[in-house]
Parts: C-alpha cells; structure tokens; sequence
C-alpha cells in the first residue's frame, strides 16, 4: 500500500479521532457545569424560597429580591460597588495604557521596569489588604505619616467614609494595573513602526499620531481589558473584606461583601442567594452590553 | 535655538519623563512589599514608632521564628503546596486533552459545547459560594483537600482548555498525520509528537493556575473549619484576629506567603507573563 491510499484511510477513519475528541470534551463539560452551572441554579432556587439555617421552607417568589432592591441597605450596596468599580478601572485603565507607551520604548533596564511593575499583580488580594492594612495604619504607617508631612492635616484613611473608599480604590488600583499594563504591551507590539515613521515624516503629532496610528490597533485589546476589568472589581470580595470590612458605616459595603455576611455571618441562605443572584444578574448584563460594543463596531 | 538643538532638548525631556515615570511607578509597586519586608526584619522597639523607622538598626529573624515555631504557618504552606499541585495537574491533565480534542476534533455541536464550557468563566464566584458551601457539608466534603482541587479545578479549566487550545491550533496537523504514516495510532500521535511541543503553553498554563490557588482566599475560607485544613490566605486572615497587633509576625506570614511566587516570577519572568494576561475575571 502506498503512502496516500494509507494516509486517506486514516482520513477515511477521521472519525475515530472525532469520536475520542467529543469522549474527552463532553466529561469536562458535565464536569465543569457540575461545579458552576449547577450551584447557579442551586442559589436561584434558594433565594426564591424562605431559609433557616440550610433547612429550604416555602416559596416566596421574588421576596427577597424585592426587598434588597427596595431597602436603604441594598440599595447603599449597589452603589458602592458601582463606585468602587467605577473609580478603580477609571484609573487602572488609562493608567495601564500609558505605562504600556512608556514601557514600549527603546528602553534600559526594560526587563527590571516591567518586572517591578507587574509584582503587585502576584501577591493576593488578602496580602494586598495587610500590607495596605499596615501601611495606612492611623498610628504607625507610613503614608498616613507622609501626608501629614504634605498637607499638615491628620487624616483618617480607614476611618473617613470618603478616605476609606479612596484607599480601598488605591489598594485595588496598586494590585491590579499590571494586568491592563501586560494587555497593552502585547497589543502595542503589534503596531507597525514603519507606520509610526511615516506618521512622524508626514509630521503627526503625539495625539494624533497617538489617535490615527496607534489607537485603531488597540481598540479592542482596550475593550478587553475593560471587560476583564469591571467584572473583576464587581465580582471582588477578599479585598474589601479584610481591609475595611465594608465600613466605616457601609461606605464600603459593596454587594458581595452583603452576601458573604447574609451567608456566613447571619446564616441568611436565602438574601444571600438573592443578592447572588442579582449579581450574577448584573455581570451577564454586563457582558452582553460589551459584547454588542464589540460587535457593533469594525475594527478600522 | 536651532532645530537640531530643540529636537535633541526634546529627545531629552522625553527621556527624562519616561525614566521618571517608570522608577516612580516601579517605586509605588515594590514599596508596599518592601514595607512589609522592612517590618518582618524590625526589632520588635523598632516597629512602633513615631515618626516610622524608614531604616531599621539592625536585623532579626525573630518574627520568623515565631510564624514557624509558634503558629501553624507550616501546616498551611504545606496545604497550599499540595492542594496547587493536585490541581496544576488535574486542570492541565483536562484542559490538555480538551485543548486537543477542541482543536483536532470536527463532530456536529462542538463550537456549541466549547461556547458552552467557555461561558461558566461568567459565573461569579462569589454567586455559587452559599450553595456549594451547602453542596459541600451536604456531601461531608468540609474540610478535605479534594473539595478545594475540585472546585479549583473546575473553575480554571475553562481558561486552560481554551489557552491550550491555540497552541494546538498553531501546530500543523501535517505533523500527526506524518507520524501516523510512520505507524503511530491517533493518541501516540498526540503523546509522542504534539503534546511535547505545546510545552511552552503547559508552563504557562500551569504558572497561572498556581498564581490562582496559591492566592485563593473565599473558597479556602468558607471550605475549612479545622485549623489543620486551612491553606495560607485562610491562615494570614485568622493571623489578624489571634495576633492583631503583632505587624512584625504578621509581616513576616506575608513575606512568607509571597515569596513562592515572588522567586518564581523572578525566574520565569517570561512565562509569567504569558500565563498572567490570560483569565482574570472570577472575583
């Protein structure tokens, strides 16, 4: 036998390959939904429903939910997390576009400068919340004592509503501007630097160069990073768990830090699993509303 | 000024900005780990004071000695150790063979079923925890490693499988075919020639799901009760209410905690970053 005729025959027989590929990917499926998909549905159910403890009672339709949406409380809760969301993916974003220019340049001592900027990035949100614990400790810190030294006014950075959320925003801000930073850089390196040339011989600006050239080549990769963004601040709890707890008086308590209290403090399975759900809710609106701006628009 | 002068002026502030910029930014990011450095190393006269002792007098290893002699800190990291590995493998045993299979296979559904798998990254995490936390006691799964690789494992397949699926999509499929005509079936193949050379993407895969369960605290937090069971973030959490303010032990259990994957970075720089700008959405 030739090698054709034997190498059409394997192709003939393709479908013993195909077969072996759905035998791998279905049991990761039924696997994968069982630990996702199945607890969603699991939490819907609950928070339709009146809870003691882990014991399921009646069905209550919407109670829940209508009571978190129409409550001082939930409503505060939804705000914070909007604000906190809003406040650190306005710096982060911009902040990590910029980086990307500088680091993108003909450099020395790249390697040093992008290492040192993405190591916030490694060290977890409960280590983030310690060390910014420690830093903007009232009585020994550091920064609380340089801004005193600046600005001559003794602040209150966990204590403040205000200043509280600020530093909430700046510890989330220090931990997570490498991953924008890192998305950036490797759209960057896929603008043409002929193209970069010819912009300047034609005598572009900075800003235009900037919108002309190199924007349309990052377009989506910002987009992306904005997406990867948001639902990553809405969706955080550890940070704002054990650096502000949610307080002072709620001007942290963002929803997921309601649910993990109604769960694992009170013991409320079924507002927990409401809020859950109105969170999940609001990350598939989310979602859709990018993925139509991603759609809608052609890339050039 | 000539214009030569001023472009070459300009060169310079350019220049100036940019090295400016970025010591400052590399300053900001390594200084809240510096800090806590600095404090794990403070004699204990030297942590609380006023104005903060910027550098200390001397040395000690003390706080050190406490966070392995008198806490359970080595406990923890030997949870952490071997709950990362069983699901560094699990994941990319998984998200390998799916890779493949999503890369090689054509039967009717799979964009479908792929769509489908990729989806489940939408689900907040912290939106299924109450009912696992229930799923969980309800199949006395409390307290075991295995409910953490589990979920783990659940949880970082998605983005493994899909990140190792472009890897076998940049290799040939001439090259299987090739080596079934020298003889291999379709699994030798794949063993023997194509998973070797997705090893690049194995590295990164595996460095990004480490990175995650080394750093997981909710699931970790609400799966242990026992002491003996939890992993390090669950073990610098209780630090706080049992030593609060003890910084210096306390800076010494995060100095601890990051170092792994601080002196991995290091190392590794490039992988890092290949496995880091991929999947980061669960909360």
């Amino acid at each position: 036998m030739d090698v054709i005729t034997r190498l059409r025959k394997r192709r003939r027989g393709g479908s013993g390959r195909n077969m072996l590929a759905l035998a791998l990917l279905l049991p990761a499926l039924l696997y994968v939904l069982a630990v996702t998909f199945y607890p969603a549905l699991y939490a819907l159910q609950v928070s339709l429903h009146d809870t003691t403890y882990f014991t399921i009672g009646r069905f209550v339709g919407l109670k829940h939910y209508l009571r978190f949406l129409s409550e001082p409380d939930g409503r505060n809760n939804i705000l914070r997390s909007l604000i906190y969301m809003g406040a650190s993916v306005a710096i982060a974003l911009p902040l990590g576009l910029f980086l990307a220019m500088l680091l993108n340049k003909p450099i020395r001592f790249r390697v040093f400068f992008r290492g040192a900027i993405i190591v916030p990035w490694l060290i977890s949100q409960i280590a983030t919340a310690l060390l910014w614990g420690w830093l903007v400790n009232p009585q020994y810190g550091p920064i609380p004592y340089l801004l005193l030294q600046v600005s001559g006014v003794q602040l209150g950075l966990l204590a403040d509503p205000y200043q509280a959320m600020a530093t909430l925003v700046a510890a989330n801000v220090w931990r997570s501007f490498p991953l924008p930073t890192l998305l950036f850089l490797a759209a960057l390196q896929a603008v043409p630097q002929d193209m970069l040339d010819a912009a300047v011989v034609d005598g572009a600006t900075g800003l235009r160069r900037f919108w002309y050239v190199i924007f349309p080549v990052i377009r989506n990769t910002a987009l992306i990073a904005f997406i990867l963004l948001t639902l990553h601040y809405f969706n955080m709890v550890t940070l704002p768990l054990v650096l502000t707890g949610g307080g002072p008086v709620g001007a942290t308590d963002v929803m997921t830090l309601r649910i993990f209290r109604e769960g694992f403090s009170f013991y409320r399975l079924d507002i927990a699993s409401a809020v859950a759900m109105v969170v999940f809710a609001l990350n598939i609106v989310f979602s859709l509303v990018y993925v139509k701006i991603l759609r809608a628009e052609p890339l050039y | 000024m000539t214009t030569m002068s001023r472009h070459r002026f300009s060169r310079l502030a350019d220049q100036v900005m940019t090295y400016g910029v970025l010591s400052l930014v590399a300053g900001v990011s390594l200084f809240p780990i510096l800090w806590g450095v600095l404090t794990s190393i403070k004699l204990p006269g030297d942590l609380v004071t006023y104005p903060p002792r910027w550098i200390p007098r001397s040395a000690t290893f003390v706080h050190y000695a406490d966070v392995f002699l008198d806490s359970n800190m080595g406990r923890y990291f030997a949870n952490s150790t071997l709950v990362s590995a069983l699901t560094i493998f699990l994941t990319l045993l998984i998200g390998s063979h799916g890779g493949y299979a999503a890369s090689r296979g054509r039967f009717r559904g799979k964009n479908a079923l792929l769509f489908v798998i990729l989806a489940t990254i939408m689900i907040p995490g912290i939106s299924v925890l109450v009912p696992l936390y229930m799923l969980a006691s309800r199949l006395n799964l409390l307290d075991t490693y295995l409910v953490l690789v589990l979920i783990y494992t659940a949880w970082q397949v998605p983005t493994v499988l899909w990140f190792m699926q472009g890897f076998f999509d940049a290799i040939s499929p001439e090259l299987e075919e090739a080596a079934q005509v020298d003889g291999c079936s379709a699994l030798q193949a794949m063993y023997r020639v194509i998973l070797p050379l997705t090893q690049p993407g194995l590295a990164a895969a595996a460095i990004l799901v480490f990175v995650y369960v080394w750093n997981e605290f909710i699931i970790a937090l609400t799966m242990s009760t026992n002491d003996n069971m939890r992993m390090i973030p669950v073990g610098l959490y209780f630090y706080i209410s049992q030593f609060g303010v003890e910084w210096g032990k306390l800076m010494a259990a995060v100095t601890v905690a990051i170092l792994p994957i601080v002196v991995l970075f290091i190392i590794l720089q490039r992988r890092f970053i290949q496995g880091l700008t991929s999947g980061a959405i669960k909360g």
